[in-house]
C-alpha cells in the first residue's frame, strides 16, 4: 500500500493499523478467551494505547462449541435474563445456553470484560465469534495473527503410545498374588 | 469602577460556551463561573492521577509485548537502581522501542539472578552488562 506520505508518517502507518487476531477455543476455558479478546478489543496491547483513542482489533473466536468449562459449571452456572414484563425472569444453566446458541457464553463472557461506556457496542461489534472452524473467505483473508492457546490441552490416556505408558515410572510394584479389579 | 463592568470583562472570554442563560444574566454567570474555577482547581489534582494511570497502562502493555508483567519490570529495574519514572518508560516504549526492549532484558536478567546462581553455570547472561546487584 504505498501512499504518498513523507517518510515519517509512512514508519508510523503500521502502528495504527487494524489487525485481525485470531483464537482457537477448543478445549478452553472460556473466561481466559474472554479476557484475551477484552484487552485485544481495547486496544490495551498496544504502548499507544488511550481509552478515547478508538484503537482497539478485531478478534476472530473460532470452535466456540467446543469450549471446556472446569469444574461443574456446566450444570451450577446460571445466566439469568429480564425483559422488564412481569413473569419473564428467565434462568438457563451454562449447559442450556450453550445448546441453545453455541456462541452465546464467549459472548456474555467478553461483554462482561469490556468497560461499560459507549465503546463498548462498537467494540463487540469487531469481536467475530464461529461455533466450528468453518470461516468465511473474507474473514480469512483479513486475519493477520494467531493468539497461543491459555490452557494446555492435556492427552487423554489413548493418546499415549504403549512405549510412553511403560516408561512412566510406577509408584510400587504390587505382590505376586496381589489381585487388581 | 463599577465591579458589574470588572466581572464581565473578566469573565466574558470564559463562559461563552455555557448553556442557556448562564452566558447572559449576572446572578447565573456569577455562580456558574464560581462553579467552573472549582471544577478546574479539583481537576488539576485529577489530571496529573489519569495521567500516571495512562502511563502505567502503556508501560504495561509495552512490557507484556516483550514478555514481562509491569509489576515485575519495575520492581526489577528498582533494584537495579534504574530510577526511571513511568513518564519517561511510556515515552521510550512509544518512540524508541528497541530501548525499552533493552530496558525489559536488564529488568529479566535481574528477575532471574537467584535462579541462574542456583541453576546455571554461573555464566553471565548475554548482551547484559554493567548491571548492579545491591541496590543503592
Amino acid at each position: 500500500m504505498t501512499c504518498a506520505l513523507p517518510k515519517k508518517t509512512q514508519s508510523q502507518w503500521a502502528t495504527f493499523a487494524r489487525s485481525w487476531f485470531l483464537i482457537d477455543a477448543r478445549m478452553q476455558p472460556p473466561g481466559k478467551i474472554a479476557s484475551m479478546c477484552s484487552v485485544r478489543l481495547q486496544g490495551k496491547h498496544k504502548p499507544i494505547y488511550h481509552p478515547l483513542s478508538d484503537i482497539g482489533d478485531h478478534v476472530v473466536v473460532m470452535n466456540t462449541r467446543h469450549i471446556a468449562f472446569s469444574g461443574n459449571k456446566w450444570e451450577q452456572k446460571v445466566y439469568s435474563s429480564h425483559t422488564g414484563y412481569p413473569g419473564s425472569f428467565k434462568q438457563l444453566t451454562a449447559a442450556q445456553m450453550h445448546k441453545k446458541d453455541p456462541t452465546a457464553i464467549i459472548k456474555l463472557a467478553v461483554y462482561g470484560m469490556l468497560p461499560k461506556n459507549l465503546t463498548r457496542r462498537t467494540m463487540m461489534q469487531r469481536l467475530h465469534l464461529f461455533p466450528d472452524d468453518v470461516l468465511p473467505e473474507d474473514i480469512l483473508k483479513n486475519l493477520t495473527e494467531e493468539l497461543p492457546q491459555p490452557r494446555e490441552i492435556p492427552r487423554k490416556l489413548s493418546e499415549y503410545t504403549q512405549e510412553e505408558r511403560n516408561a512412566f515410572p510406577m509408584l510400587w510394584t504390587p505382590p505376586e498374588d496381589y489381585r487388581m479389579k | 469602577m463599577s465591579l458589574l463592568g470588572m466581572f464581565w470583562n473578566q469573565t466574558v472570554c470564559l463562559l461563552q460556551h455555557f448553556r442557556g442563560r448562564k452566558n447572559r444574566c449576572y446572578s447565573l454567570a456569577v455562580r456558574a463561573v464560581r462553579r467552573a474555577f472549582v471544577y478546574a482547581s479539583k481537576a488539576r489534582k485529577a489530571k496529573r492521577r489519569s495521567m500516571r494511570q495512562l502511563w502505567i497502562q502503556r508501560v504495561a502493555a509495552a512490557s507484556r509485548e516483550q514478555h514481562m508483567k509491569y509489576p515485575a519490570l519495575i520492581h526489577n529495574l528498582l533494584k537495579c537502581s534504574v530510577a526511571l519514572n513511568r513518564r519517561v518508560l511510556c515515552d521510550l516504549s512509544i518512540t524508541e522501542p528497541r530501548s525499552f526492549q533493552s530496558l525489559t532484558a536488564l529488568a529479566h536478567a535481574r528477575r532471574t539472578e537467584g535462579l541462574r546462581a542456583a541453576l546455571g553455570d554461573g555464566a553471565e547472561p548475554p548482551g547484559v552488562f554493567s548491571r548492579i546487584t545491591q541496590l543503592q
